[in-house]
């Protein structure tokens, strides 16, 4: 006997709005469980992995802080997905844009200059564009699948950043050791607060996701651009190009990217070294998806993984739960909140005896 | 679902707030005598490796100072900008001593020590140090020269191979002296070095070994944070030198020796320290004199006069007879770095970036 997948006709619009919930419901029962199974109260755990991280305003802070570059690097991807242009490397494109950026930032004659930051903006957001062409024109001028190649472009960027870090931007004062020299302070966003490592960057964020509504809600190049990953062929039929499509969802998504990068670079990092993105670009796939490819889902997306990390670590500080225990919930959550995604969209079934099952 | 947390918050966030302040509370209570530590490793605690052996060190400071001392430990830390949160947060929560240990965590420490100046700080394979910010690393290079002559006796094919996680001096030196170490018993020795730009990537670490060995290196020595080059000699018939923990088990009866890491006492000195309000900032660069660099026990195939030579060997280093970085030296291109009768200065130690005569590889 087997099982089928079936597209349902008409997906429950109350069900949209409730799979979300049940997902957190069955992830904070079964999580539960896991953590009575392992001797902790469910309640207390689960009290230090949401709350007690946000009770400060040092916690409020680095969750933006944290938050603000997946909320980013997501918006520009998801115009990409909405058009069928799956852009995986905004890894790459972030790394780009922060050795761009940090170029200008540590080479520009003038480091006191108040041009730096703009400067380093423009050329983190032309280095991510500029990885991002990469597999823009293969995709339109030769068909290339842009998955294999923005994922490859991403190794590419790694291996340049440890080039430069090990070899020619090297901190002459640095016992050789793979990292640049600190960025001027001209090359730094301010904070709010010296106290608090919330820095001015965020206003980035808070302008991307407003554009990315305005472009995917209200422009007609986002509707084509919708129309065109929704039904290609009618898009094409209507005299839409595809090619257009392939180089925005890129360029865009590789720009935003960039800036993220860049905004690290002159945020909490202050210098290039060997590993400088926590997996943001990857990690901003699930939280375009979370998001559901919208503007204001993936604000909360953003929000709820930046939480997943902090709670997390605060787990393992003030509850002494081992880090796999974290990533075993962190899955968990992610798993039902996709699964529910899905379920959605397709049940599962018997197939029907007209069909001949084995 | 993220509103039902914001209201959960707001609905906690008063008792939370009540629970703060009395936990506030006792803490002052206690001050005088609990000491609160913190320390934050760079990945998962295993059976060996890198961050078990700190992990010992940790253990130390309860098994020293008991009920007089909290620790609190964070792992799988390693990006510069999550480290900084942690040694924050580490930091306003009362810890008075809180060690990082790794590379990676020096910019995030120098960022945060300013800002807590009562807090003690101290990195281990730091590089800066400040007024609360302390530096300490071992001299992996003794123990590679110890293990070298070792390699030297039983190589066939006169060829070690050398795995590193990345390109840094703290590496690319210890790979020198290993291959120093043998060519004072056989002057044709060579190694050949892969870095694998990570220290925890056991997929690639094998395929280096197997590579490593196809090429006919029978010595393999990796400074990663796996078993795994121990592991791929062992079955393959090549010996292997253990690095940070004693490897034996894992070398399939292959294992020469391994340079092992102690940090006790580096880690008990400094909690003592704090307590007692003596601690102050230093720089510590310490090896198999100290203690904090180990020899674990010699392969029972080693013959007497290798093992007379080797036992020599460690012997010397620790009475500073013998220097592993002592004249002459030459670099890869024939230069020589080192005149005879004299020896490679500390800094140059600490900063070497280059590689000595009969390596093959390059720097990253």
């Amino acid at each position: 006997m087997s099982l089928q997948i079936e597209r349902r006709a008409e997906p429950s619009s109350l069900m949209r709005v409730a799979a979300p919930l049940i997902a957190t419901l069955l992830t904070l029962v079964v999580s539960s469980i896991m953590f009575a199974l392992i001797g902790h109260n469910p309640l207390d755990t689960l009290f230090a992995f949401f709350v007690a991280p946000l009770l400060s305003m040092n916690g409020l802070s680095e969750w933006l802080l944290k938050a603000s570059p997946l909320i980013l690097i997501a918006c520009g991807l998801a115009i990409g997905f909405r058009a069928n242009v799956w852009n995986i490397g905004a890894e790459g494109q972030l790394v780009v844009g922060a050795i761009a950026a940090s170029g200008v930032g540590l080479f520009y004659p003038d480091p006191e200059s108040p041009l730096l930051l703009p400067l380093m903006f423009l050329a983190g957001m032309a280095g991510g564009m500029a990885w991002a062409a990469v597999p823009a024109f293969l995709r339109a001028r030769m068909n290339t699948n842009e998955i294999l190649v923005t994922l490859m472009m991403t190794y590419i960027a790694t291996l340049l950043l440890s080039l430069l870090v090990h070899g020619p931007w090297r901190d002459p004062d640095g016992f050789n050791y793979p990292q640049t020299a600190l960025l001027p302070n001209a090359a730094m966003f301010s904070y709010f607060d010296a106290t608090y490592r919330l820095n001015t960057s965020i206003f980035i964020t808070v302008i991307a996701v407003v554009a990315m509504w305005f472009f995917t809600e209200r422009s007609f190049f986002g509707y084509k651009m919708s129309v065109g990953g929704a039904a290609p062929l009618a898009a094409r039929y209507a005299g839409f190009k595809e090619s257009g499509s392939v180089w925005l969802g890129l360029l865009i998504s590789g720009g935003v990217a960039g800036i993220a990068g860049m905004a690290e670079a002159s945020g909490p990092l202050g210098q290039l070294s060997a590993q400088i993105s926590p997996g943001y670009g990857f990690a901003a796939i699930i939280v375009a998806f979370i998001g559901r490819l919208n503007a204001f889902g993936i604000v909360l997306g953003g929000l709820l993984l930046s939480l997943l990390y902090l709670g997390g670590e605060a787990v393992q500080l003030s509850m002494g739960l081992p880090s796999a225990v974290t990533s075993i919930f962190q899955g968990m959550l992610l798993f039902f909140l996709l699964a529910s995604d899905f379920l959605i969209f397709y049940r599962i079934g018997r197939p029907v005896a007209a069909q001949g099952g084995t | 679902m993220i509103k039902s947390t914001r209201r959960d918050f707001l609905k906690y966030s008063a008792a939370a707030g009540a629970a703060l302040g009395t936990a506030g509370l006792s803490n002052l209570a206690l001050a005088d005598e609990v000491l609160k530590v913190g320390a934050v490793y760079v990945s998962p605690i295993s059976e060996i490796g890198w961050t078990k052996q700190h992990s010992l060190g940790v253990d130390a400071i309860k098994a020293a100072m008991g009920n007089k001392v909290e620790v609190t430990t964070i792992d799988s830390i390693f990006k510069p900008q999550d480290a900084e949160r942690v040694f924050r947060e580490m930091a306003s929560n009362g810890n008075k001593l809180i060690f990082g240990t790794s590379f990676s965590h020096g910019t995030p420490m120098q960022k945060v020590a300013p800002r807590f100046p009562k807090v003690a700080f101290e990195h281990c394979s730091g590089i800066r140090h400040m007024k609360n910010l302390g530096t300490f690393e071992a001299k992996y290079f003794e123990g590679t020269y110890v293990a070298g002559v070792a390699a030297g006796h039983m190589s066939k094919s006169a060829k070690i191979g050398f795995i590193g996680g990345f390109p840094i001096p703290d590496i690319v030196g210890p790979a020198n002296a290993l291959l120093l170490g043998a060519q004072s018993v056989n002057p044709d020795m060579t190694c050949s070095v892969i870095f694998l730009n990570s220290w925890f990537d056991p997929g690639k670490e094998k395929e280096a070994a197997n590579t490593l060995i196809s090429q006919g290196c029978d010595i393999i020595c990796s400074m990663t944070d796996t078993a795994t080059g121990v592991q791929v000699a062992g079955e393959k018939g090549a010996w292997s030198i253990g690095y940070a923990s004693d490897m034996a088990k894992f070398g399939n009866g292959k294992h020469l020796t391994a340079f092992t890491l102690d940090w006790s006492s580096v880690y008990v000195s400094a909690a003592k320290a704090v307590a007692a309000g003596t601690w102050k900032t230093s720089e510590r660069w310490q090896g198999l004199a100290d203690g904090v660099v180990t020899m674990s026990p010699l392969n029972s195939a080693l013959p007497a006069d290798a093992v007379a030579q080797v036992t020599k060997a460690q012997k010397d280093i620790v009475a500073g007879t013998l220097h592993p970085f002592a004249g002459e030296i030459k670099d890869q291109a024939g230069k020589v770095r080192a005149a005879a009768g004299a020896t490679l200065s500390t800094g140059d130690i600490r900063g070497i970036n280059w590689f000595v005569n009969g390596v093959v590889g390059k720097l990253g």
